[in-house]
């Protein structure tokens, strides 16, 4: 019973973990331009990031390795550091993302202007985590993120065309430059790495061993299934409402409409506590990510739970790190906008992170009686491929649509 | 680098410099009949948007704050939309009663968001701006077919 | 054949995270000193000095500049091979951080968080 307790924790953590503001923008765009057409894109993506965390997290309990660590000496120095500083910067992008995210929920909740919950915010996160005991984190934020089972709510609600919905699924390619940008964007936001790089240095951080494989292959698939569950949600309800009446969502707080329309009150404040819960959670994993990273690969002692005094310089990059965050949000850049930059230019970089990981995972001499088998090789390559494709239409793509502007 | 190396990398740079501004900057501050399109589409999009907050506001089913901080920033894009079309030069001067129209709805648009951001809890008041919106966006439907009706 | 062995070991070894006795990460192999004929490992060499040396030729001269000139005992440290304990998914160290010099960015005691009263 004690087993199934902690292995449904460890799930809703990683749903918590999983929608951040990319998704939420990119879900809510995708429904109003196209309706329910990308749904297949989400799914895509979501399958994604369970292939690539699954991996990192068996590689973490086999090897000891977290993937920075994977890349460095897999790659080599020159390599390793190209990825580090790309990684580094799209993770500042994605911080300063998640704190406006964060400041643009306050304000719409409380009456009080959007610098001073940018400034607010990040004291606000390092009191939470400096407080926080071990796993407190996931936790908090992955029990507040399930608010977000209203939109599912919603989308029985509105009760859509469900033969329309299930044609979603089905992968069609339109020719339209806008719908392959968004193809890219729902995958790209689904399968943030910054997510998997704090998920592989937490399993080493509480010490997993060959025993947590199968916890991990949970977390995987449940984890990430039912954040899949909540993203294709946001579509539908997004292109229920959206889509027939041609709303362009620009905003955040779009996103919490159609449950403001179907419970009301009730329904925008559980939208609203749950985009909160979400995005703050992602600012906490994001900005760690970057430590992490760096640590890592330099070879500096590191770990949340080190705490300042052992590993101070881990400490001080995170606090730097959260900082630069900040005056990125402030400086007057649209969060929303930094979201989509953030969001493209990972699947851009991601190549370079994911290639690394999906060796290592395969090699039995780091790995042994748990490397790859069949399937995990075959879609761990299936996999690469798609992210290539991706990463080298990516860009293009941004320039052709003007920022998915059309 | 030898010296004709650094040379033709230089040259190369500055193209691709030149080529990039090109195409980022293809006619700056001209409106085509596809971009005041895009504008007047976009009117009509903040007009709906607006018209579910005002809905919020009119079944007492939201938050003040939310209603009134959405109705700021749906706002200010729609009188920045309204600049945009104002001040840039066309493209193909028929459209000018087009762009003139827009131009209007636009700020009536921004009209009835900063009303509906000054009194976020008034029920009966929003179902009105609800409604006006809605005429708003249709005005500017009308125009996007007018539009397309005058594209070769 | 023995050479080929040395060679992997090598490439095994480059970029490997590096732990002091009591476990505490302090830095990374990031370069391996060969000596003899045939070549055996006789140091492993540690810090930011050596990072200009793993980077292509046009990139060297501006990471110098911000590593700064190769010092030894500073910014460049030479752990004598003979200190190696094992080698595992780390290479573990027979001696603590400080008694070679390492791991000297982490010492709390530079950091003024060493420094606060409940610490």
């Amino acid at each position: 019973m004690k087993v199934i307790f902690k292995i449904a924790l460890g799930i809703i953590a990683a749903i918590g973990g999983f929608l951040d503001i990319g998704d939420l923008v990119f879900t809510t765009q995708a429904g109003a331009l196209f309706r329910y057409d990308l749904l297949w894109a989400v799914v895509l993506g979501v399958l994604g990031i369970g292939v690539y965390a699954e991996m990192s997290g068996r590689v973490a309990a086999v090897s000891g390795r977290p993937v920075f660590d994977v890349i460095r000496m897999r790659m080599g120095f020159g390599i390793g550091l190209v990825a580090l500083i790309a990684s580094t910067a799209i993770n500042l992008l994605t911080v300063a993302a998640e704190l406006g995210g964060i400041a643009i929920v306050l304000e719409l909740l409380l009456d009080a202007p959007y610098s001073m919950f940018v400034v607010l915010a990040a004291p606000a996160i390092v009191i939470v985590v400096a407080l926080l005991p071990f796993g407190g984190i996931e936790r908090i934020f992955g029990y507040g993120g399930l608010m977000l089972f209203v939109v599912v709510a919603t989308v029985f609600h509105q009760n859509p065309d469900w033969g329309d919905v299930a044609r979603g699924f089905v992968p069609s390619l339109d020719s339209s430059a806008l719908y392959l940008y968004f193809v890219v964007g729902v995958f790209a936001a689904a399968l943030m790495p910054y997510e998997v790089h704090f998920y592989s240095s937490g399993a080493i951080e509480e010490g997993w061993t060959e025993q947590n494989l199968k916890e991990n292959r949970l977390n995987a698939i449940f984890g990430y299934g039912v954040g899949a569950v909540l993203a294709v949600a946001l579509v539908i309800v997004s292109g229920y409402l959206f889509h027939p009446v041609g709303v362009e969502p620009s905003d955040l707080g779009t996103v919490a409409l159609p449950m403001q329309g179907a419970f009301g009150e009730t329904g925008l404040l559980l939208a609203l506590g749950g985009i909160l819960f979400c995005v703050g959670g992602a600012a906490i994993d994001s900005s760690f990510a970057a430590s992490y990273n760096l640590a890592q690969f330099l070879g500096w002692e590191w770990g949340r739970y080190q705490g300042p005094r052992k590993a101070p310089r881990f400490t001080a990059s995170w606090l730097v790190f959260l900082a630069i965050g900040v005056a990125i949000a402030q400086s007057g850049i649209n969060p929303v906008e930094i979201t989509e930059y953030s969001v493209v230019f990972s699947v851009v970089a991601l190549p370079l992170t994911y290639l690394p990981v999906l060796l290592i995972a395969g090699d039995r001499s780091f790995m042994s009686d748990y490397a790859n088998g069949r399937i995990a090789t075959f879609l761990g390559w299936i996999y690469f491929a798609v992210i290539v494709v991706l990463a080298l239409a990516a860009v293009p793509l941004l320039l052709i649509t003007n920022g998915g502007g059309g | 680098m030898s010296g004709t190396g650094r040379k033709r990398v230089r040259s190369l740079a500055l193209g691709l410099l030149a080529a990039a501004l090109l195409l980022t900057s293809s006619g700056c501050g001209d409106l085509s009949n596809d971009e005041l399109n895009r504008g007047v589409e976009s009117l009509s999009a903040l007009a709906a948007q607006g018209q579910l907050v005002a809905n919020g506001v009119a079944r007492d089913a939201t938050k003040a704050t939310y209603a009134r901080a959405m109705a700021r920033t749906l706002g200010e894009e729609a009188e920045h939309e309204a600049e945009k079309l104002a001040d840039a030069t066309l493209e193909e001067p028929e459209t000018a009663d087009q762009r003139h129209a827009a131009v209007a709805v636009a700020g009536e648009i921004s009209g009835l968001l900063s009303e509906l951001q000054t009194s976020p809890g008034d029920e009966r008041h929003g179902e009105l701006i609800e409604k006006q919106l809605e005429e708003a966006g249709e005005k500017a439907d009308a125009i996007v077919a007018q539009l397309s009706g005058d594209a070769p | 054949m023995k050479g080929e062995g040395e060679i992997y070991v090598v490439h095994r070894l480059l970029d490997e995270q590096i732990c002091d006795s009591d476990g505490r990460r302090v830095g990374r192999v990031d370069d391996i000193e060969l000596r003899g004929s045939p070549p055996r490992i006789t140091a492993l060499l540690v810090g930011e000095g050596l990072y200009p040396r793993r980077l292509p030729r046009s990139l060297a001269r501006l990471a110098r500049r911000i590593s700064g000139p190769e010092t030894w005992g500073s910014n460049a440290l030479r752990i004598p091979w003979e200190e190696v304990d094992e080698l595992s998914s780390t290479v573990k160290l027979r001696k603590k951080a400080e008694d070679l010099g390492l791991g000297m960015g982490d010492d709390p005691r530079r950091w003024i968080v060493g420094r606060l009263p409940w610490n």
